[in-house]
């Protein structure tokens, strides 16, 4: 992580992925744009309520004359603060095509309970 | 306390509500360009394009679109990407969306060097990228100059 960190701030500008966030049967999905990163490139950690997704995308462009440059040209990172009743044992990552998709749980305790009327 | 009352299920969402409108818009405007209504949202990705001794290369963002989503076509000296990006199905109660889906396309006009017969495309997660070849008569050269 911290590897990932020093270079992205030493070399490379660091730009935040687009990203939607949706309610999904009481789970939150996040589901975070970054075109050519690949498993190898991309890093998910929690360090208490934070919650840190940081991919670098794979270049295989040569040497040349651009005629159009508009792709970003950093590396993606974006932070979020979860909330305590984030389960942070069963979070699933998928990623696909360039697009990471986290599907986070509440905890149990924390999820509306019914209270029945004897 | 919330002022406005909000019942869950008249809840919709405003843009789909908009998109919904602009479609029945496009249906009674269209002007018979392919799916090109007057109000079509078609949004273009972001495109770099590189030029090289050997030929070009074309890399276009397409994050979440399915290679049979994916239309590539070349056409008096341009090269057309178009295609759908699919929105899947379980989203539904958006606390935030940056990304977008729908129908898109994006032109690149092919300089003259450009082999249409040498083309070679890839879609890898989620960068497309097109490599065209030059035509080698229209390589650059050296010419040697004659000492005499």
């Amino acid at each position: 992580m911290n590897d990932i960190e020093n270079k992205a701030e030493a070399k490379t500008p660091v730009v935040q992925p687009a990203c939607s966030i949706c309610d999904e049967d009481g789970k939150v999905r996040l589901r975070v744009e970054m075109p050519g990163v690949d498993k190898d490139g991309l890093e998910i950690s929690i360090e208490k309520n934070e919650l840190t997704i940081a991919g670098k995308p794979l270049r295989s462009e040569g040497q040349g004359t651009w005629l159009l440059r508009e792709r970003n040209r950093g590396d993606y990172r974006k932070r979020f603060i979860i909330d305590e009743s984030i389960d942070r044992d069963t979070i699933d990552a998928v990623l696909v095509d360039g697009v990471l998709t986290l599907t986070l749980a509440t905890k149990e305790a924390a999820k509306p309970r019914k209270i029945e009327i004897r | 306390m919330n002022l406005i009352l909000r019942n869950r299920n008249m809840e919709r969402d405003p843009l789909e509500e908009l998109e919904r409108a602009q479609r029945e818009l496009s249906r009674f405007f269209d002007f018979g360009l392919d799916n090109a209504g007057l109000f079509d949202r078609m949004l273009a990705p972001a495109a770099d394009f590189l030029e090289n001794e050997e030929g070009y290369e074309l890399f276009v963002d397409l994050p979440g679109v399915d290679r049979k989503d994916l239309e590539l076509t070349v056409e008096n000296g341009a090269l057309t990407v178009k295609g759908e990006k699919k929105e899947t199905k379980e989203d539904k109660r958006f606390f935030r969306k940056e990304t977008w889906s729908g129908s898109f396309r994006r032109t690149v006009p092919l300089p003259q060097a450009a082999d249409v017969e040498k083309v070679v495309a890839e879609l890898k997660d989620g960068v497309l990228t097109v490599r065209i070849g030059k035509r080698e008569e229209l390589k650059p050269r050296q010419i040697t100059v004659a000492a005499r």
